[in-house]
C-alpha cells in the first residue's frame, strides 16, 4: 500500500547570521493511512520542525518529502482568536480556504454538537475552559477535513488533569474519525497510550533512532484504557532508555 | 449548624466589600464634582472680591453671559463647528494613514527598516514647529489647518500602531499560514483585528494631538475657529472671550475622549 506520508533522506538547516544550525538529518520515515504515530525525541531536537515541513511551511534543505492527503495541523496552544465566537473559531480554517459552503458550516455545527460544545458556539474563548478550547481547536482543524492530522504537543499547555482527559477524549476522536495522525510529544506515556508506533529520534540534529510499534493487550483502545495494559510499563522504560536523557 | 453560619459571615463580608467599593467610588466622584464646583466658585467671588483684576481673569458668571450672547448672534457655533471640523478631520486622517502607513511597513520589511530613523527622527521633531511652512507652501486656508494636525499625529500613530502589528504572536499567524493563508488573510483575519484596540487608543491619543495642531494653525491664519477667536480676543484684551474659548475647547475634548471610549466599548465587547 502506498504511504500517505513519506519523507526520504530529509535534512533542514537553519540559516541566522550567527551560523547555520542542522536541525534535521537525513530522516526516513513513511506513514500508512490510518495510523497514529507519535514522535519523541530531546527537546530542542527538531520535531516541531519535522511537522513545519509536512504542513509545507518549511522547505527541506534536502530530501523528498511526500504527502498525499489534506493536512490538519494542531498547534502547542489553541490559539482561538479571542474577538470571535466559538463557532467562528470553529469555521476560521473554512473561512480562509473559501469553503463556506452550508454543508461544511452544517458539518463543524454537528461536531460541536457532538463533542460538547453546542451551548458555547456563541460563547467567547475565554468563558471556556483550558479543555474545551483545546477541543474547538480541534473541531476548527477537524472541519476541513485533513486526512493527515499533525499534533505539536497539543496538550503541553494543560495542567496535568486536563491533559490525561483532553488527550483522551481528542485521541479517541481521531480514531473515531478515522484521521492519520502524527503526534510530536515529550510525554512519553502519552505518545505510548496514543500511538500505534512511537519514533524516537536523536537530539539536534534529530535522526531516526528507534521505531517502537506499540501492542497493547487491552480490549477497547482508548487511550486511558491503554495506560493500564500491563506492557504499559516496559514501553514506558524501554522508550525512557532510548532517549537517554541525562541529567547533570 | 457551622456551615450556615459560616456562609452568613462570609456573605457579611462580601456586602461589607461591595459598600466599601461603592462608597469609596461615591466619594471619588463626588470630591471630584467639588473640586470642579469649588474653582468656579472660587473664580466668581475672587473677582467679585476683587481679589483679582476682573478685566484680566473675567469670571464665570461674566463668561456664561457672553456664550448666551455669543450662541444669541450666532458666532460661538460657527467658531466650535469649525474647530471641531478641522479636528475631526485631522484625527480621522492621521489615524486612518498612520494606519495604512503601519500596513504598509508591515508587509514589505524592507521599506520599514529603511524608514525607520527618518520616522524616529519626525516623531521627536515638534510638528507644530512646521506649520508656518505648511501655510506658506499650502496658502492661507483651512485644508493648510488641517494638514498640521494631521501632522501631528500621523507619525505617532504609524510608530505605535507598527510596533502593535509587530507584537502579534508568530503562533497567531502560523495558524493562518496552516490552513494555507495568504499575507493579505494575515493582515485582515489576525493582525487588523488583534490591534483594533491599540488603534482606537492611538485615535484617542490623536484627539488630543489634533487640537493642539488645529489650534496653532488657527493661530497663525485662521478667520474663524477657537484658535481664532483665542488670538484675536486676547489681542482685545476681550479675556472673557478668550477664557470662554478656552472652556469650551476643555468641554470638547471631553467629549471627543467620551466618545471613542463608548466606541472601543462596541468593538471590545468580546472581553470580559
Amino acid at each position: 500500500m502506498r504511504p500517505i506520508v513519506s519523507l526520504e533522506d530529509v535534512s533542514l538547516r537553519y540559516h541566522s547570521i550567527s551560523g547555520e544550525t542542522p536541525a534535521v538529518s537525513h530522516l526516513n520515515l513513511t506513514v500508512q493511512s490510518g495510523e497514529f504515530i507519535s514522535i519523541v525525541g530531546p527537546s530542542g531536537c527538531g520535531k516541531s520542525t519535522i511537522l513545519s515541513m509536512l504542513a509545507g511551511l518549511l522547505p527541506p534543505s534536502e530530501g523528498n518529502i511526500e504527502v498525499n492527503g489534506n493536512i490538519g495541523y494542531m498547534l502547542q496552544k489553541d490559539y482561538l482568536l479571542h474577538w470571535r465566537s466559538i463557532r467562528s473559531n470553529a469555521l476560521l480554517g473554512l473561512e480562509i480556504q473559501k469553503k463556506l459552503t452550508p454543508e461544511n458550516m452544517a458539518y463543524v455545527d454537528s461536531l460541536l454538537e457532538q463533542y460538547g460544545l453546542g451551548d458555547f458556539k456563541e460563547s467567547f474563548p475565554w468563558q471556556l475552559s483550558g479543555g474545551m478550547r483545546q477541543r474547538v481547536a480541534l473541531i476548527r482543524t477537524l472541519a476541513i477535513r485533513p486526512d493527515i492530522l499533525l499534533l505539536d504537543e497539543p496538550f503541553s499547555a494543560l495542567d496535568y488533569q486536563t491533559r490525561l482527559s483532553v488527550s483522551d477524549e481528542i485521541g479517541t476522536i481521531i480514531r473515531k474519525e478515522g484521521k492519520t495522525a502524527i503526534l510530536v510529544t515529550h510525554d512519553i506515556s502519552e505518545a505510548i497510550s496514543l500511538s500505534d508506533r512511537v519514533i524516537v529520534l536523536t537530539k539536534r540534529p534529530a535522526r531516526l533512532k528507534t521505531i517502537f510499534p506499540i501492542q497493547l493487550s487491552v480490549e477497547e483502545r482508548t487511550p486511558m484504557k491503554a495506560r493500564e495494559a500491563p506492557e504499559f510499563k516496559d514501553y514506558f522504560n524501554a522508550i525512557w532508555k532510548e532517549l537517554d536523557v541525562h541529567v547533570s | 449548624m457551622f456551615r450556615k453560619n459560616d456562609l452568613k459571615a462570609v456573605s457579611k463580608e462580601q456586602a461589607a466589600f461591595l459598600s466599601r467599593i461603592q462608597k469609596r467610588r461615591t466619594a471619588v466622584l463626588a470630591l471630584q464634582v467639588f473640586l470642579l464646583a469649588a474653582f468656579f466658585f472660587l473664580w466668581e467671588i475672587a473677582a467679585i472680591r476683587g481679589w483679582v483684576d476682573p478685566f484680566l481673569f473675567s469670571q464665570p458668571t461674566e463668561l456664561f453671559q457672553t456664550a448666551v450672547k455669543m450662541i444669541g448672534d450666532g458666532s460661538l457655533f460657527l467658531h466650535i463647528g469649525t474647530t471641531l471640523w478641522e479636528t475631526v478631520a485631522g484625527f480621522l486622517l492621521g489615524t486612518i494613514l498612520g494606519t495604512l502607513t503601519a500596513i504598509l511597513l508591515w508587509w514589505n520589511r524592507f521599506i520599514s527598516d529603511v524608514a525607520e530613523p527618518y520616522l524616529v527622527v519626525l516623531n521627536s521633531l515638534p510638528k507644530t514647529a512646521l506649520a508656518p511652512i505648511i501655510i506658506v507652501w499650502f496658502g492661507n486656508n483651512q485644508s493648510s489647518i488641517i494638514l498640521v494636525a494631521l501632522l501631528t499625529s500621523v507619525v505617532v500613530t504609524i510608530l505605535s500602531v507598527l510596533n502593535g502589528f509587530l507584537q502579534v504572536d508568530e503562533e497567531r499567524i502560523k495558524l493562518i499560514q496552516i490552513f494555507g493563508g495568504t499575507k493579505r488573510q494575515v493582515l485582515t483575519k489576525v493582525v487588523l483585528p488583534a490591534n483594533i484596540p491599540c488603534i482606537l487608543n492611538a485615535l484617542k491619543i490623536n484627539v488630543g494631538l489634533s487640537f493642539v495642531g488645529v489650534i496653532v494653525g488657527e493661530f497663525l491664519v485662521a478667520q474663524d475657529g477657537l484658535g481664532f477667536l483665542i488670538v484675536y480676543s486676547s489681542q482685545t484684551f476681550a479675556m472673557r472671550v478668550v477664557l470662554l474659548s478656552v472652556v469650551i475647547l476643555a468641554i470638547l475634548s471631553a467629549l471627543m475622549y467620551g466618545a471613542i471610549s463608548l466606541l472601543e466599548k462596541k468593538f471590545t465587547k468580546w472581553q470580559s
